[in-house]
């Protein structure tokens, strides 16, 4: 291994988030390894998401702090951590359901001319990104399997599709990481293997960091490279796929219930 | 200066049962009631028709409750309980309450052109205090809103804390879809908060002519000093409310009267305001309200 | 009956032209940005009361007119002098014209950003109630400031369309209207195919999602506010203009409630859409008002009150039944993009 791939590209220190007396997320200390495909997985109501969306700005963490590359992201609004080059999915698929499967990629885009205030008036200094946005949005539609339906509302797609649809408009952020929350819940098999295939393809190429929140520990544990299993808020285990399996607290709060 | 006092006292009960509605309406069904300064205005309609007809005025504090709450019942099943059932956003129930209070100005405003045309008087200017009683050199208005006032706080704090259907009231607020699951009948209970809501708003109006002078746009007029009231107090607390009223009833009488004595009379013109920029203020410095600062101490 | 039928015409345009520049703005602001603009009449009554207090003073500085009186507090003797200065000159009744059209669009976006300090932060929610409860302050501080419009009096504000013959001062008026409201509908419907219009559309359908996707949205809603806000300011200013007096009475039935009304009739966030809702909802309108004299010894009342009446039953119909309106929104897709993607599909 290249010592730039054990850079680490994502860290907590001591995250907490409470709600009233209730403690979601306590002193949770991970770190993600950049081009790593890290699992994040525990049951229900864990803490998991609250932990993603204390990460993403979308709470504020009671204690601890955030680094993403080296630096302070702790408390940003989640528009400025996605400037930083960070970008999550949501677990219950956020569509915006009145637009085109293709604009609601396009939307994800980074720095676009059009968006401007100062330029949205002259087409033509933005007419060439978009079409370009658009090329590009369709090489991740087909890798999606969403095509056939770009020019669908949204909300036209299915449970599937509209995971599907997250993970698209995630790709098109040009994040140097990204965070799925279950990408694969709904989605049937041969299409989850499919996603992680190119979710691994995709690393390979661009060298994207994934953190992975998943359930489905059959198909996403022979993906990942380093997994953090949580219970009630806490970091219970770490380690590679094969030492989580065996791990017997991990069995005990998980592999057990399934 | 204590006449302005008691004067202040008297607005803010009224203001104060009036924002206690729309608090308890927010907390239950998550709206908040553009129709209120409608069910204010029923109430003063109620007592104005009583008195027309040689019945004492004060009556239309129990008859305005049942008019305006049954107003207000009919606002909930007309247009909010289908558009529930459709699972409409939140915007479209505000727009709804906004479309019934007009529905509502038009026929209040009917209402007082037939009696107009009926008993020929001017049913525009619903002014009662002249007939008002005085007790110990008090007002009868300022003895009848701030007893009614604690009274029906305690009778609602009993109702929501001390029986089930206060319970299960208290349940939908907390989680609709858990009370749901629970068995208990959310739609049921939602109205039941607005014919409460709905009530109260009445009594108040019913009390109003008799503090000053009405008319059908009195509603309108009231409608930011009742939420800024209610949003004063803080929307997630139902007894946040009449803190907020007078804070803000003492504020836009007393306040106001010191000042124009200060400063200047001037002022006075620009008292009607004083609702508008308390409620801008507070949305953006403490949007939940004073309640919110005494709990976290 | 000639003259009739295009007094009516011009009326009803002139009210089409006014109402069509309102519920572009609010569906700028509602139907792409989805900020729930219960408070139209700040902006709108703005630009008409500034109008009101501005006209006259301009005018006093462009025709470097002598007048002794006070344009706000003695209009009519102010007015005696200026009006057939502007009458005989067209150039500087344009000049004055386009004058005022800015400062009404630049009172309005500034009305705008003073509604957008709670635009930024609120929930739809208590954002509805601060918009709804500003929308009434304009008219206190137009009774209550007196050098502002006179108080409750109001002013009368020069003409600046009659060098055109006083017979035809009105449909020059109307024309003028319709011709801004065509310009600013246009503009709306680019702006809504822009990637702008789009990252705002995104904002409305889901807050979170836009928002962790990089949207801010206090820059895409402080756009679409002031955008809508400028929009409305126009429209004010010329309904002055157009009246050729103003008193601090302009109601939130007729300026806000109705403008909510007709783009629900029409569609939301569907430009076409609102402009059908609008020409249908101000051609019945115009119908009842211009035979209400027909009615007036039938009914018990004013008939005002059952225009209320009919037009919130209308209102509750629509929002039970066609939220979505007459022409309901549809995903926008260039149609040379459309084709090139047909192609280049099928080619495969």
């Amino acid at each position: 291994m290249k010592s730039i791939e054990k850079e680490i590209h994502l860290k907590t220190i001591g995250i907490t988030k409470r709600f009233g007396g209730l403690v979601a997320v306590n002193h949770v200390n991970i770190n993600v390894m950049r081009k790593s495909i890290t699992l994040l997985i525990g049951p229900n109501g864990c803490g998991k998401t609250t932990l993603v969306n204390t990460i993403t700005g979308i709470y504020e963490p009671d204690e601890g702090e955030v680094y993403f590359e080296g630096k302070n992201i702790t408390g940003l609004p989640p528009d400025r951590i996605y400037r930083e080059g960070l970008v999550r999915t949501f677990q219950i698929p956020s569509p915006f359901t009145k637009l085109s499967v293709l604009d609601n990629l396009l939307v994800a885009a980074r720095d676009h001319p059009g968006e401007k205030f100062r330029t949205h008036l002259f087409r033509r200094s933005w007419i060439k990104t978009e079409e370009e946005l658009i090329n590009k949005a369709f090489e991740y539609l087909k890798i999606l399997g969403l095509d056939k339906y770009w020019d669908r509302e949204a909300s036209e797609l299915d449970a599937g599709g509209l995971k599907l649809l997250e993970i698209g408009r995630a790709l098109m952020s040009d994040a140097r990481m990204i965070i799925l929350d279950e990408p694969i819940a709904g989605v049937n098999p041969r299409l989850a293997h499919n996603i992680f295939s190119h979710i691994v393809e995709l690393r390979n190429k661009l060298g994207i960091t994934f953190m992975i929140i998943e359930h489905r520990l059959d198909i996403a544990l022979r993906y990942s490279d380093y997994v953090y299993a949580m219970n009630r808020g806490e970091i219970i285990s770490s380690g590679t796929p094969d030492e989580i399996i065996r791990d017997e607290k991990v069995r005990s709060v998980y592999l057990g219930e399934v | 200066m204590i006449e302005t006092l008691i004067s202040g006292i008297t607005y803010s009960s009224l203001l104060s049962l009036m924002a206690l509605g729309i608090t308890l309406l927010y907390r239950t069904t998550k709206v908040p009631n553009f129709a209120h300064a409608s069910f204010v205005v029923f109430g003063i309609y109620t007592s104005y028709t009583l008195a027309l007809l040689g019945y004492n005025p004060y009556l239309g504090t129990l008859l305005g409750f049942i008019v305006s709450g049954i107003i207000a019942l009919i606002l909930f099943y007309a247009l909010l309980e289908p558009l529930r059932r459709r699972k409409s956003s939140i915007f479209i129930l505000m727009m709804a309450t906004l479309t019934y209070d007009i529905l509502m100005f038009g026929i209040i405003n009917i209402y007082a052109d037939y009696l107009q045309t009926t008993f020929k008087i001017p049913a525009r200017n619903v002014y009662l205090a002249p007939q008002d009683f005085t007790l110990i050199g008090l007002k009868g208005v300022t003895i009848v809103s701030t007893s009614l006032l604690i009274v029906l706080l305690m009778l609602l704090y009993i109702l929501l804390n001390r029986t089930i259907i206060g319970a299960a009231l208290r349940a939908v607020m907390e989680n609709p879809s858990l009370a749901q699951a629970n068995g208990i009948n959310v739609s049921l209970m939602l109205a039941l908060s607005w014919f409460l809501a709905g009530g109260l708003a009445g009594v108040a109006g019913a009390l109003l002519p008799m503090y000053m002078m009405t008319d059908p746009s009195t509603g309108m007029l009231l409608i930011a000093p009742m939420f800024c009231a209610s949003i004063l107090g803080g929307l997630e607390q139902i007894y946040g409310a009449p803190l907020g009223g007078f804070i803000l009833g003492l504020a836009t009488t007393v306040l106001v009267s010191w000042l124009s004595g200060v400063i200047g009379y001037w002022i006075m013109t620009y008292s009607l305001m004083v609702p508008y920029i308390t409620l801008i203020v507070t949305l953006i410095f403490i949007p939940r309200g004073v309640v919110s600062i005494i709990l976290k101490r | 009956m000639f003259d009739v039928i295009i007094l009516f015409i011009t009326d009803l345009l002139a009210f089409f032209g006014i109402y069509l520049m309102l519920n572009t703005a609010l569906n700028i602001e509602r139907g792409y940005a989805g900020i729930p603009n219960f408070g139209l009449l700040f902006s709108y009554a703005g630009g008409a009361y500034i109008t009101g207090h501005l006209t006259a003073k301009i005018a006093i500085l462009l025709t470097g007119a002598k007048v002794e009186a006070d344009p706000i507090t003695q209009p009519v003797s102010a007015l005696m002098v200026l009006n057939p200065i502007l009458a005989s000159n067209p150039l500087i009744s344009i000049t004055l014209l386009i004058i005022i059209l800015l400062i009404g669009a630049s009172f309005g976006a500034l009305l705008g950003l003073i509604q957008l300090g709670p635009a930024i932060r609120l929930r739809e929610d208590y954002l509805a109630i601060t918009l709804l409860a500003l929308g009434e302050v304009m008219n206190y501080i137009a009774i209550a400031y007196k050098p502002f419009i006179n108080g409750s009096l109001g002013v009368q504000v020069p003409d600046v369309f009659s060098w055109i013959g006083s017979r035809y001062r009105f449909y020059l008026a109307t024309g003028i209207i319709l011709l801004i409201a065509f310009i600013l509908y246009i503009y709306a419907e680019f702006l809504g195919r822009t990637p702008l219009g789009r990252a705002m559309k995104a904002i409305r359908e889901n807050e979170i999602a836009a928002v962790s996707l990089g949207k801010s949205l206090t820059r895409y809603r402080a756009i679409a506010m002031i955008i809508g806000s400028a929009f409305t300011g126009v429209a004010g200013s010329l309904w002055t203009l157009y009246s050729g007096a103003i008193t601090p009475t302009l109601q939130r039935f007729d300026w806000t409630f109705l403008p909510w009304l007709m783009i629900f009739l029409g569609g939301i966030g569907n430009n076409l859409g609102v402009a059908l809702g609008t020409f249908i909802f101000v051609l019945i309108n115009r119908l009842i008002i211009f035979n209400k004299h027909l009615l007036a010894g039938v009914l018990p009342f004013d008939i005002v009150w059952f225009d209320y009446i009919s037009l919130g039953l209308i209102m509750g119909l629509i929002l039970i039944y066609r939220p979505q309106g007459i022409l309901p929104e549809k995903p926008y897709i260039p149609k040379n993009i459309r084709r090139k993607i047909v192609v280049s599909r099928s080619q495969e």
